[in-house]
C-alpha cells in the first residue's frame, strides 16, 4: 500500500448561501494519477480551488502527508507540493514563457531548484525552449497547456492538480497532453486530474471519482468506472468519447 | 518658429511632472484596478514637506529627494496595509475607488489644517537661472524636473522588467488569481505597487515644490491632468505614460499661446475624450485604460 498523499475527508464548501460541495471525500496515493470526472458545475473546479486554498470549506478537512491544511494559506500550500494548473491556463499572456516559468518558481525552495525544473521544463516540451522568449499570448493553444503544467513544474510540486488539460484543444493535441500528463506521472510527480473528457481521463488514470451536484457518486479504477454502466449511459456517448 | 520651438520646450518641462504622476497612477491602476483619484494630493502633501524641510531647516529641494521619497514610499506601504489590504480583495472595486476619494479629502483638509490655505511655493536662489541655447531659454529647474521624469521612468521599467516583484507586478496586472496560484503573496505585491506609486508621487512632490505655488486644493486638478496624461499614453506603459503627460504639457502650453490661457483647460480635456473615444488603448498604449475582451 503506498503513502496517502493527499486526503480529503467530508469537505464542505459553500459561496456565500449557495452551498457548492457536500461531504467529499476523496484519497490521492503517492505516486498515482487520480482523475475526478463529471459534468459541468459538478464542483470538480470548487474542490480543487478549495485544495489549492483559494477557498474555504465550511467543514471537513484537507490533509497532505496526514497533516491537516486549514491553516494554510495558498503559499504555504504551494510551498508544500500542491500546485494548480487552473482551468483555461490562466497563462500571464503579456509576459514572455519564460517570465511565466520564473513565476512558477517564485518561493524560494523553487527557486534554489530552478535551473533544474527549467531543465526539466524544456525536456518534457522542447517547443517551449524555442519559443521562451516569445510572449505567452502568442502560443498555440496546445503550447499555452504545455506551459501552464511546465509553470506548475516550476514549482517542483509533489501533487499536480490540473483543472480541463483539454479544454479547446483538438483531439490529436488532447491525447499529446495527457501523454505528457503521464510522463510527467511516471517521472515521480502525483497528479490530480479534472477532466470533462471522461474517456480519456478514465483511460489514463489509477483511480477516479465521479461527481455531481457538489456530491462524489461514484470511485473506483479507471477500468472499473468505464465499465460501469451508469457512467457509460450518463457520461460517455455512443461513440466512447463524447463528452456530456 | 523660435516662438513655437521655445512654447513646444515648455510644454516638454511642464508635462514632465503629469508624467510623474501618471507613471504613479498606472502602477496603481495596474493591481488596485482603480484611477488613484487622491495622487495629486499626495503629491501636493509631499510637497508642503519639501516645503517645510526648506523653509524649518534649509534644506534644499533636491536633497530632499533622499528623505522625501523613502518616506513617501513608507507612507504608501502603511496606507496600503492600513487603508486599503481589505477593500482590495473586493469584487467590487468601488470600495477601493471611495476609498481613495477618502484619502483625497483627508490628506486635504489635513494640509489646509496644518500649513492654511494660502498658496505656497519656494524662492530658492537658482529659480532665475536660465540656460540659453540658440535663443532658447529654459529654466534649470524645468530642466531637472524632465530629468527627474526620465529617471523616475527607466527606474520603474528597470523594477518591473527586471526584478521579480517587478515581473509578479505585471502578472498580477493581468490576472491576480493566477498570481495567488503561484504561491506568490499577492497582497504584498499590490503592496509593493502602490508603495512605488506613492513613492512617485513624493519625487513629483519635490518638483512640485520647486517650480509650482501649490495650495491644499490644487492636488485634485493635478490627478486630473496625469489621468488625461495615462489615458493619453496608455495604461501599462511606463514610457507611455510619461509621454502622455509630456504631449498634455505641449497641448496645453500650445493652446495657451495660441488660442489664449482662457482655452487650455477646454483643449486639454477635448483632447483626452477624443482619445477616449476613437484610440481607448491610448496613443501609445499596449493594455489601455479598457482591455479588449
Amino acid at each position: 500500500m503506498a503513502n496517502l498523499l493527499l486526503e480529503v475527508k467530508e469537505l464542505g464548501v459553500a459561496y456565500g448561501d449557495v452551498r457548492a460541495l457536500w461531504d467529499v471525500s476523496l484519497e490521492v496515493e503517492e505516486g498515482s494519477i487520480v482523475a475526478l470526472v463529471g459534468t459541468n458545475g459538478a464542483g470538480k473546479t470548487t474542490l480543487l480551488k478549495t485544495i489549492s486554498g483559494l477557498l474555504r470549506s465550511v467543514h471537513g478537512q484537507v490533509l497532505f502527508e496526514g497533516e491537516d491544511l486549514a491553516n494554510l494559506d495558498t503559499k504555504h500550500r504551494v510551498d508544500k507540493g500542491i500546485v494548480m494548473v487552473p482551468e483555461g491556463r490562466r497563462l500571464f499572456q503579456g509576459l514572455t514563457v519564460l517570465e511565466n516559468l520564473r513565476l512558477g518558481a517564485y518561493l524560494p525552495k523553487a527557486r534554489a531548484g530552478y535551473d533544474d525544473s527549467l531543465e526539466r521544463v524544456f525536456s518534457l516540451f522542447p517547443l517551449l525552449k524555442e519559443r521562451k522568449n516569445g510572449k505567452a499570448g502568442l502560443l498555440s493553444g496546445g503550447e499555452q497547456q504545455m506551459l501552464a503544467i511546465g509553470r506548475a513544474v516550476m514549482a517542483r510540486p509533489r501533487l499536480v492538480m490540473i483543472d480541463e488539460a483539454s479544454l479547446g484543444l483538438s483531439p490529436i493535441l488532447t491525447r499529446t497532453i495527457f501523454g505528457l500528463i503521464v510522463e510527467l506521472n511516471t517521472q515521480g510527480t502525483t497528479v490530480l486530474l479534472v477532466e470533462q473528457n471522461i474517456h480519456m481521463a478514465l483511460k489514463v488514470c489509477h483511480r477516479a471519482y465521479v461527481m455531481k451536484t457538489g456530491h462524489i457518486m461514484l470511485s473506483g479504477t479507471g477500468e472499473e468506472l468505464l465499465a460501469n454502466d451508469d457512467v457509460r449511459k450518463a457520461y460517455i456517448g455512443a461513440r466512447g468519447s463524447r463528452l456530456l | 518658429m523660435s516662438v513655437f520651438t521655445q512654447v513646444v520646450i515648455n510644454g516638454i518641462l511642464l508635462g514632465s511632472m503629469y508624467g510623474i504622476a501618471a507613471i504613479g497612477l498606472s502602477l496603481i491602476f495596474g493591481t488596485m484596478r482603480i484611477i488613484f483619484i487622491a495622487q495629486g494630493t499626495m503629491i501636493v502633501f509631499f510637497a508642503y514637506l519639501v516645503y517645510w524641510s526648506f523653509v524649518k531647516a534649509g534644506i534644499d529641494p533636491y536633497l530632499s529627494l533622499f528623505t522625501v521619497v523613502p518616506f513617501a514610499f513608507a507612507v504608501g506601504l502603511g496606507m496600503f496595509y492600513l487603508i486599503f489590504r481589505r477593500a482590495a480583495a473586493l469584487e467590487d472595486r468601488n470600495v477601493s475607488l471611495l476609498l481613495a476619494v477618502g484619502v483625497m479629502y483627508l490628506v486635504q483638509n489635513l494640509i489646509l489644517k496644518v500649513w492654511s490655505a494660502t498658496p505656497r511655493g519656494l524662492d530658492l536662489s537658482y529659480s532665475d537661472a536660465m540656460i540659453v541655447v540658440g535663443g532658447l531659454r529654459v529654466s534649470w529647474l524645468r530642466l531637472a524636473l524632465v530629468g527627474l521624469a526620465v529617471a523616475s521612468a527607466v527606474v520603474v521599467y528597470l523594477f518591473l522588467k527586471r526584478t521579480r516583484v517587478g515581473t509578479a507586478v505585471r502578472a498580477a496586472s493581468e490576472d491576480m488569481e493566477a498570481v495567488k496560484i503561484q504561491g506568490i503573496n499577492a497582497v504584498w505585491v499590490c503592496a509593493v505597487s502602490f508603495a512605488i506609486g506613492i513613492g512617485l508621487a513624493g519625487v513629483a512632490g519635490v518638483g512640485m515644490a520647486t517650480v509650482y505655488n501649490f495650495d491644499y486644493q490644487y492636488g485634485f486638478t493635478f490627478a486630473i491632468k496625469a489621468l488625461v496624461a495615462l489615458a493619453l499614453g496608455g495604461i501599462g506603459n511606463v514610457y507611455g505614460a510619461l509621454a502622455g503627460g509630456i504631449l498634455l504639457g505641449i497641448i496645453e502650453n500650445l493652446a495657451a499661446y495660441y488660442v489664449g490661457q482662457a482655452w487650455v483647460e477646454v483643449a486639454s480635456y477635448g483632447v483626452f475624450m477624443l482619445v477616449l473615444i476613437f484610440l481607448p488603448q491610448g496613443l501609445f498604449g499596449r493594455g489601455g485604460l479598457v482591455k479588449k475582451v
